[in-house]
């Protein structure tokens, strides 16, 4: 298990209810954390439409978590 | 003969005489409006009207309405003529009349005129009620009143109610000259100088989107000194707008943002050259405007228009400062020549609909006010060469929590936009169209699998060549040619036709795919 720290923005930290938390995950990289979230929460959006930052970077989403990681998952946003 | 004229008669108007010195042959249509002295106002019996004018500058300001509107919408023939003096119940006080080669332009002209004149020219009205008192009311945009109020006084009547008015300290014009732009507070700064201030004075700014992240940066900007500011918004002013866009008044609800922000910036700073377009931002339109300016301004509330603006500022090398905003939250992202840009983060693109706007999710008006007055900020670093952080980076403001994030990014080896041969084509990427009447322009490829196109062949002239083959060599298909990319759901055919582009051809996808619906 890796414990790792989230911060959602935009439609994800409504769906979620919360703007961070902390989780041990059980997937090796952030897209696994990701379908791991997706599915707690019920996020609506795919993995597709959104980035992925890890300790102040955007970052692939086959890159590996690591213990204490900082994850930030970003949707696009539009308004204006 | 044309006429472009605006006075004021102290006599009753002769409305066929009018009417007949706005002919003209080369037009097919004529509005006129008719102001009319009538009964009542607020409440109380009006027994007739007195109309008094600051002459000297009422001409000038009204000329200058009748000229705008000559070259806004191209009028041929435009006269405006409003009464001074007593008028009686039913008298007509205003009369304006447009001629122009349509009748659409003639509407929008004479509405045009009238609003303006009422807003922006100096004119005072008395009233006379039928219980004898009467008194100066309704002092619609008492112009002068921004001159100096020495001027004000020796009218020797008082306006109650304009100190009320949130139109008028906005409408009102300084004539050019009378009082000077001060840019002595920020030119203290060692970073601006007169060095700084020239080099603002000399920029090019265009701002798309005169909305809740335009109206702080177009604000700004032209208090700033910004030489030429260019004002993109094909929209027109909503009531619902105005929690958040507090350049604009209630009364200005249904008119072009980008022709109010123009009225509105002149005023501020009559230095500045405003340059109002009333269009979205496309392809097709922005790129020929852009090229003009030196930085551009993303102020627009939907993805299809930041991708658009993004990839004409990547492809003419020009610094763009982009933000968006949801809810409490915003993102900023400065693009220039050397740092990722929108697509190198999203090269998929991102869907309308798929995370709102402010519209669908909502929007505090402060929310656009902070991010803007950012985009503002950091328009002013680009133009004095002041280095900042939101460069290769999307800054994220959190105004819950008061939190600001960079997140740093790079720019993508293989991103779409800045990969040069495949420069964005000044087509659209997906269209929609009906495949059973003949399309034009475009060579359909169609690449679904053979048991597809058996069982459901597409009903007109196509090429077949399913995505596998495509994507070993996109290349394959002759360069010059403009490909349509079919599918069933319209996946593949996105796949396709990015592959394609990316060879340096024109090409498009089918919105949706193509399925055999009756």
């Amino acid at each position: 298990m890796t414990s790792v720290r989230i911060q959602y923005y935009a439609l994800l930290r409504e769906q979620a209810g919360m703007s961070r938390e902390t989780v041990q995950s059980k997937s090796t990289d952030a897209a696994g954390l990701y379908d791991e979230l997706r599915e707690r929460h019920g996020f609506t959006l795919a993995r597709s439409q959104l980035r992925v930052a890890i300790d102040g970077e955007f970052a692939d989403w086959s890159t590996a978590l690591v213990d204490g990681a900082e994850v930030v998952f970003i949707p696009p946003v539009a308004g204006g | 003969m044309t006429v472009h004229s605006f006075t004021f008669s102290d006599q009753p108007l002769d409305l066929e005489q009018l009417r007949g010195s706005v002919e003209d042959r080369s037009c097919g249509g004529y509005v006129s409006f008719e102001g009319w002295v009538r009964d009542h106002n607020d409440g109380r019996q009006v027994a007739r009207l007195e109309y008094e004018a600051f002459e000297a500058l009422a001409v000038k300001e009204g000329q200058r309405i009748i000229e705008e509107a000559a070259y806004r919408f191209g009028v041929t023939q435009a006269r405006c003529v409003h009464r001074i003096g007593l008028l009686e119940l039913g008298q007509v006080a205003v009369w304006v009349g447009v001629s122009t080669p349509h009748r659409g332009e003639a509407f929008a002209a004479c509405r045009y005129i009238i609003d303006e004149v009422k807003h922006r020219v100096p004119i005072w009205k008395k009233e006379y009620y039928v219980d004898g008192d009467s008194g100066w009311v309704n002092c619609e945009r008492c112009a002068s009143a921004a001159l100096d109020s020495d001027s004000h006084a020796a009218h020797g009547h008082h306006h109650a109610d304009h100190s009320q008015d949130p139109a008028v300290s906005a409408l009102a014009r300084h004539p050019q000259g009378l009082v000077a732009p001060d840019y002595s507070r920020q030119q203290i700064l060692a970073e601006v100088g007169p060095l700084g201030q020239s080099r603002i004075r000399g920029a090019r700014v265009l701002v798309i989107g005169a909305g809740g992240l335009g109206v702080p940066v177009l604000s700004y900007l032209a208090g700033a000194g910004v030489g030429t500011l260019g004002v993109m918004d094909g929209d027109s002013l909503d009531a619902s707008n105005l929690h958040r866009q507090t350049l604009y008044a209630i009364t200005d609800v249904g008119r072009p943002k980008a022709l109010l922000a123009a009225d509105r910036l002149r005023a501020l700073n009559p230095e500045v050259d405003v340059r109002p377009y009333v269009e979205h931002a496309a392809l097709a339109n922005l790129a020929g405007i852009a090229a003009g300016y030196d930085v551009i301004v993303d102020c627009t509330d939907n993805f299809s228009a930041h991708f658009v603006i993004n990839d004409v500022a990547v492809t003419l090398a020009k610094p763009a400062v982009l933000a968006s905003v949801y809810q409490y939250e915003g993102q900023v992202q400065v693009i220039d020549t050397h740092s990722a840009c929108l697509r190198c983060l999203w090269p998929e693109g991102a869907r309308d609909g798929a995370v709102g706007n402010c519209a669908e999710a909502g929007v505090l008006g402060p929310v656009p006010g902070v991010l803007g007055s950012l985009q503002a900020l950091e328009v002013l670093k680009v133009i004095l060469g002041i280095d900042s952080p939101a460069r290769g980076a999307v800054i994220i403001v959190d105004l819950r929590t008061l939190e600001c994030r960079r997140i740093a990014a790079r720019r993508a080896a293989d991103c779409p936009a800045h990969c040069v041969p495949c420069a964005p084509s000044p087509e659209p990427e997906t269209i929609e169209l009906d495949l059973r009447l003949p399309v034009a322009g475009w060579t359909v490829v169609d690449v679904r699998e053979s048991a597809e196109v058996a069982a459901a062949p597409l009903p007109g002239a196509s090429l077949h060549l399913p995505l596998g083959r495509l994507l070993d060599d996109p290349a394959q298909l002759p360069e010059g040619g403009r490909y349509l990319c079919v599918c069933a759901r319209g996946l593949r055919a996105l796949t396709a036709a990015k592959a394609l582009r990316q060879n340096g051809r024109v090409a498009a996808s089918l919105a949706g795919g193509y399925r055999l619906d009756p």
